[in-house]
């Protein structure tokens, strides 16, 4: 037994301080293994390209996850990110090349036609009571085929100069990825309705005796899911200089295997933006590490499954010897 | 109890009713909690013990009946209604949440924002105003437990219910309901928690305590409300009665003849 009454005031701060980077430094090792794997075993990995191109290959897909971390840790999933994606995707190439608004009203519309979209499958979720995966399946299908009508016989290319040059290069999209990690990391830990993700995620009854209004909070946390998807779709736009309904897919499910494997609990309460950010950058690591192998992407995508169900395995068998 | 006692109850419920399906769980209940007192509500499993406090407390919805405060017909629809008249509910099993630190249990739900911008617009909190304030909360309670940024899941039974109670002191300006405070503490958490439960009162509090324990109703309660299948079968003072005679009415064994208070 631990007496407490021994533990000087404000040491306890430190205590989850320390927690906390223990649980993301384990990540963060797993990381710096896996790279080091591929730096040992693959002299041309070694580059200061590959390293920085692991970084822009995770940061639009990393921007997505951001939000899924939200979601995951109020205990809600969102199937519907990746159609969400392709529809905000084409809304923007949409403004862009048809209608040619300026860049910045074109991002602010992308931004919200993702809240939007994110906003009512949380609306209709919490409203029916028709579990999370159900109703973000249909919306998986649904938004894709609001991407297709919008976007079919519609050639999106060529864009603005300066809308083009928000995921191009290194700089921009590793600055937005650290960017939008960084607001969602302070929602979550400083705010009242972050806050209330890990309550809800943790114990939703709990947090609705407490006063918390639940359902408005949940609408809530779709809503910046869907609003991440949009800012990642806007930087794949950008990058590719093209718009296409077809994107996006199984976007959701890299999404989910980057919280996942980052050591968010995918039964909510716990688990972090960082750790999310650094789960996207094993899986670019061993996807960019493998190719440099020579190993085809059949076998990448076997050894990304493999990671997945490892992870897990791992944060279940800590909570078990704890 | 003293004759200044039995003014106006604090609180008050009339003809509470509530349906499951085709059950009737309550039954035209009604319930009393004088000014100051410590009023236990005892019963077998299933009389209707715990729909009624949560019937009264907006947690759940129900059927029929009416909420009194300080003689005032109140709203009662959801737990925060509640909380804004003082009326501070701790449910059994249902007081913390696990994933969250101490400080955060005890806000969740109220909690203290910035006095800036980044309060007003994003609801960003004042971590250290509410860490504060629950320093200064265990020590006016004598909790021991100086560690209240780690997780709620870390502590004992018994520092949890410590936790669990002393959200009724921050809060509950007026009256604190518990359902089964020691149901699952050690022998001796369990002095400590009943301990704090009379302490209530110094804090201007009135309780209503749901019990299985016939010693600690007979130990630290006023007066005592007996319900037998969803319906109130009895009102007493402690001083009434005994262990067997409550058992007996809590059976059906004795005959209740008239309800008195």
């Amino acid at each position: 037994m631990t007496d407490t009454t021994q533990i000087a005031p404000h040491s306890g701060q430190w205590d989850t301080v320390i927690h906390q980077f223990k649980q993301t430094g384990q990540v963060l090792a797993a990381l710096v293994l896996i790279y080091g794997i591929f730096f040992v075993l693959s002299p041309p990995f070694r580059s200061i390209d590959t390293f920085l191109s692991i970084f822009t290959q995770a940061s639009i897909l990393a921007v997505l996850a951001s939000g899924t971390t939200v979601v995951l840790i109020s205990g809600g999933l969102d199937l519907s990110v990746g159609s969400i994606f392709a529809v905000v995707g084409v809304v923007v190439g949409i403004l862009l090349v048809e209608w040619q608004v300026p860049v910045i009203v074109a991002i602010i519309a992308g931004l919200a036609t993702g809240a939007f979209c994110g906003a009512l499958n949380g609306f209709v979720q919490v409203t029916t009571k028709v579990p999370a995966f159900i109703v973000t399946l249909g919306g998986l299908t649904a938004y894709k085929g609001v991407a297709e009508l919008l976007g079919s016989g519609r050639d999106l290319s060529r864009f603005p100069e300066s809308y083009q040059m928000l995921g191009s290069g290194y700089v921009m999209p590793i600055s937005i990825m650290f960017g939008a990690a960084l607001l969602i990391g302070l929602f979550l830990t400083r705010t009242q309705l972050g806050n209330h993700a890990y309550a809800i995620g943790g114990n939703e009854e709990v947090a609705r005796l407490s006063g918390v209004n639940v359902a408005r909070s949940r609408i809530k946390y779709y809503m910046i899911g869907g609003l991440m998807a949009g800012l990642a779709a806007i930087l794949e736009v950008s990058k590719l200089n093209f718009a296409q309904s077809s994107r996006g897919q199984s976007y959701e499910l890299f999404a989910i295997a980057a919280v996942v494997i980052g050591g968010t609990s995918l039964f909510g309460g716990r688990g972090g933006v960082g750790k999310t950010i650094i789960g996207m950058l094993i899986i670019q690591t061993i996807y960019v590490g493998l190719a440099y192998l020579g190993v085809g992407t059949s076998i990448q995508r076997i050894a990304i499954g493999l990671i997945i169900i490892l992870a897990v395995w791992w944060d279940v068998w800590q909570r078990g010897t704890r | 109890m003293g004759e200044m006692t039995q003014g106006v109850p604090v609180l008050e419920a009339r003809g509470i009713t509530k349906h499951f399906g085709g059950v009737t769980a309550l039954d035209d209940v009604d319930l009393e909690l004088r000014q100051g007192e410590i009023l236990a509500i005892v019963g077998d499993n299933g009389a209707g013990k715990s729909t009624l406090i949560k019937a009264i407390t907006g947690a759940m919805s129900r059927d029929g009946g009416t909420v009194f405060f300080d003689g005032q017909e109140v709203q009662v629809e959801t737990p925060s209604d509640a909380k804004d008249i003082g009326i501070e509910t701790v449910y059994q099993d249902l007081a913390l949440v696990n994933e969250l630190s101490i400080t955060k249990n005890i806000f969740l739900g109220r909690e203290i924002r910035r006095d800036d911008f980044l309060g007003h617009w994003f609801g960003a909190l004042d971590f250290r105003r509410m860490e504060n304030e629950v320093r200064d909360l265990f020590q006016r309670l004598d909790i021991r437990i100086t560690d209240i940024y780690r997780d709620a899941q870390a502590f004992s039974g018994g520092q949890r219910q410590a936790v669990a109670l002393s959200k009724t002191v921050m809060f509950g300006k007026r009256v604190a309901i518990l359902d089964e405070p020691t149901a699952a503490l050690g022998v001796r958490e369990r002095k400590a928690a009943m301990k704090m439960v009379t302490s209530l009162k110094e804090f201007g509090l009135s309780v209503i305590m749901i019990t299985h324990n016939m010693d600690h109703v007979l130990n630290y309660c006023d007066r005592v409300q007996i319900m037998r299948l969803g319906r109130r079968i009895a009102v007493r003072d402690v001083s009434e009665v005994d262990g067997d005679s409550l058992v007996g009415l809590i059976t059906g064994a004795i005959d209740a003849n008239e309800v008195r208070a």
